[in-house]
């Protein structure tokens, strides 16, 4: 394990954000899952769903815990006491839980995204983060062979089942480069090792999901990689899909200012 | 020996019957294929299935707040609590089907309202605190009952009882540790865990199932080492032991007449209201109409899922000459 | 209310192996389109809890499955069919106690013979002077096995979460201290 790189003052706030970044992502695509506890298609689906929710949610500690080892807030303060505004996930994944199709395509967007995002976050010359990503890439693997298991057999199932691909497809794929804009911080931290380069990591992500939707049988979507700036996607919420979402599940942990703990 | 007024046992073969009892003296497990009475069948598959459709209506009450658990561990927890519902379900499942049943018979049973299922989850869930006492309640008597049953003299059933057991313990103290943290936390934590257990000690108490003397099958049952306690029994386990922790943890019980026996060394408690049982039993619970109209909301929006995987598997068979499974 | 028939897919029986050298032991089963998918199914459904190495599923309809009463009572069969083409390969599971147990049985082994019949008589000259309260024939080339190479990520993330071990929630006395000092986990 190579030493720890000493980060600077305006690296580590590069970092906290891209480290909040990317557990607001896990987080909010997790509690898009849970939405399904109990409702899916079937008894086996429906534990298997869970799964994926539980480990999403479990990265979004990992990443949270990392912020709280750079003298930020602890997991549940970021998770439960910051106001959208403050959240900074892609639209992507806080998009309302839709159905199967729409699930399994969003799932399988971002497991293509992580499939190309963590092998680069294990060479990171910050030590924490690449342990961490070692141990999310674990269970990657497995979302990835589910969702894409899913993209295929609904690609090929029924003429319904094409159809609410597709139609999920339509919604999702527009959204995809929202999930790889860079953060404004994100150049310093490739210039130094910790965090891959945005425009390469965007290129793989694209070439794979191409691929994986080709392979599919599905229409190739011509993708643009995220401008620079696009990095100011995660901030705007102007539907107030995020803000609803955080209503509910930020109202226990909220309603009771002398509470100590849950 | 007579059970019923017909006796359900009248056409079956005495030397088999007597052989097939005489296994179960010994402590001999069933498996399928072996023989056994109709009625032996007949009774494990309304039993087991009616376990199975608790479990997985059992996961909704729980499954309202998973959107709103006030911590990412308590999030965590209850997405695992509530996962594990549907795998006990799955297990139960599996092993009414092993007698014959069919996963789409037991589901159309339960959707169409002809199957029965806990009538404790038809109570609604009003605060997160229910979560927990549902897990120290709800959990502590179901493990009470599933403890049992893991003896059960029916492979199948006893094998997913013994998965079940090892596993619901978690659920179980999950739930006590919640309770006794706001039992000692913040003035409003201490309220909503007290209002918690005013309204779920009754249904827990009920969920054991009626009386010994209002529970026809029991003595059958028994019999053939089914269940291996009455009803009475196993509630009075459950309450010798959650009726001393829910007053240490500093709760007050809904029951004006429970008191501690010295003489027995049992906890003695009031009257249960049976007519609020069978009533809820029967459909007419506060929550009976949305539990199964949640159940058949989801399998609705389900279909053209199974029926997509179900086509793309017969054409991959078809493609490769291979006789589906 | 009326609708078409449902489908729940067809059931795989499922094979597991808690650990290096123990054999695998039949858990239960799923419900999955294909084997591809019953796999996945089958590590979602019993690899929750970390007691996992290795996971096989097999179509319910190639198992064939005689208790000790059925073995007592089968007829031997009068006219053996004749051995035509290859023999098939079986896995032999066997059920060897009344104890309470999870499984059903445990993987004892593979016999070949031409038909169910002389695979039959195999495992049961193989087993000879064993117990043998049941017995399953899982035919082999049904069988689908998770990749032994992919062991970590498909068994080892359960051990990560705790917080489904009972061991890990606090005694009456800590969770009292915990309460008082406010300890949020």
């Amino acid at each position: 394990m190579s030493e720890p790189t000493t980060l600077g003052s305006e690296l580590t706030r590069a970092l906290l954000e891209r480290l909040t970044a990317l557990g607001d992502d896990e987080l909010v695509l997790g509690h898009r899952d849970s939405e399904w506890t109990g409702h899916a298609p079937i008894l086996e689906e429906d534990i298997a769903i869970a799964n994926v929710a539980q480990d999403e949610i479990g990265h979004a500690v990992l990443w949270y815990g990392l912020v709280e080892q750079l003298g930020g807030p602890d997991p549940d303060r970021l998770a439960f006491f910051r106001d959208a505004d403050e959240y900074r996930n892609a639209a992507l994944v806080d998009r309302p839980r839709g159905d199967w199709a729409f699930t399994m395509a969003r799932q399988f967007l971002f497991d293509a995204y992580e499939a190309e995002l963590l092998p680069r976050l294990e060479r990171s010359s910050y030590a924490p983060v690449a342990d961490a990503a070692a141990k999310v890439r674990r269970e990657e693997l497995f979302h990835l062979r589910h969702s894409a298991l899913w993209l295929e057999r609904l690609a090929h199932g029924t003429d319904e089942s094409r159809r609410r691909l597709t139609a999920a497809l339509d919604e999702l794929l527009p959204l995809l480069p929202g999930l790889l804009a860079p953060l404004p911080g994100d150049a310093a931290l490739a210039a130094a090792g910790v965090y891959p380069e945005a425009a390469e990591l965007a290129d793989a992500v694209l070439a794979r999901v191409g691929a994986a939707l080709e392979a599919a049988g599905l229409a190739r979507p011509t993708l643009e990689p995220p401008a620079d700036a696009a990095g100011a996607d995660r901030r705007q919420r102007p539907d107030g899909v995020l803000a609803a979402l955080l209503a509910e599940m930020q109202s226990v942990a909220r309603s009771d200012p002398q509470a100590e703990g849950w | 020996m007579t059970v019923t007024d017909r006796d359900p046992l009248a056409h079956e073969d005495p030397r088999r019957l007597a052989e097939f009892e005489a296994r179960i003296a010994a402590g001999e497990k069933i498996e399928p294929g072996d023989w056994m009475p109709s009625e032996y069948r007949r009774q494990l598959i309304r039993m087991i299935s009616q376990h199975a459709h608790s479990e997985w209506v059992g996961m909704l009450p729980e499954g309202a707040w998973i959107t709103a658990a006030p911590s990412l561990r308590r999030k965590l927890i209850l997405i695992a609590k509530v996962q594990d519902e549907a795998g006990h379900g799955q297990y139960l499942y599996h092993a009414a089907e092993t007698l014959g049943a069919t996963r789409e018979e037991m589901v159309d049973a339960l959707l169409e309202g002809r199957a029965k299922y806990s009538s404790v989850f038809n109570y609604p869930t009003l605060t997160w605190a229910d979560v927990g006492m549902i897990g120290w309640l709800v959990d502590g008597a179901a493990i009470k009952n599933q403890v049992m049953l893991a003896g059960c003299s029916y492979g199948p059933y006893s094998r997913a009882m013994v998965r079940i057991c090892a596993e619901e313990t978690f659920h179980h103290k999950q739930g006590q540790e919640m309770v006794r943290r706001y039992a000692a936390g913040s003035p409003a934590q201490r309220r909503m865990a007290q209002d918690a257990l005013d309204r779920w000690w009754w249904p827990a108490m009920m969920m054991l199932g009626p009386h010994d003397s209002d529970s026809p099958n029991t003595p059958l049952l028994k019999r053939w080492g089914v269940k291996v306690k009455t009803n009475d029994e196993v509630r009075q386990e459950f309450l010798d032991e959650h009726a001393p922790e829910l007053l240490e943890a500093g709760l007050s019980i809904p029951d004006p007449e429970l008191r501690f026996d010295e003489a027995t060394g049992h906890w003695v408690h009031g009257p249960i209201d049976w007519d609020e049982f069978w009533r809820v039993v029967k459909g007419d619970g506060p929550m009976n109409a949305e539990r199964l109209a949640a159940r058949r909301q989801a399998h609705e929006e389900g279909r053209w899922v199974r029926e997509a995987m179900a086509a793309h598997a017969a054409r991959a068979a078809s493609a490769t000459g291979a006789v589906p499974a | 209310m009326s609708h078409a028939a449902d489908t729940q897919w067809p059931r795989w029986e499922v094979l597991k192996q808690d650990a290096e050298g123990k054999p695998h032991q039949a858990v239960g089963s799923v419900h999955a389109a294909d084997a591809e998918h019953a796999l996945l199914m089958a590590r979602t459904v019993f690899a929750r809890r970390p007691s996992a190495v290795s996971m096989w599923v097999a179509p319910a309809a190639s198992v064939r499955s005689f208790t000790a009463q059925e073995l007592a009572e089968r007829e031997a069969p009068t006219e053996r069919a004749p051995a035509a083409g290859a023999p098939e390969r079986y896995l032999v599971v066997r059920k060897a106690s009344h104890r309470r147990s999870m499984a059903f049985g445990e993987l004892v082994g593979e016999v070949e013979g031409a038909n169910v019949d002389e695979a039959l008589a195999a495992a049961l000259a193989r087993l000879a002077g064993e117990p043998v309260l049941a017995l399953w024939l899982v035919e082999a080339r049904a069988v689908v096995r998770s990749d032994p190479a992919e062991a970590d990520p498909w068994f080892g993330p359960a051990r990560d979460k705790t917080y489904k071990q009972q061991s890990v929630y606090s005694s009456r006395a800590t969770a009292r201290q915990d309460a008082a000092k406010g300890v949020p986990r």
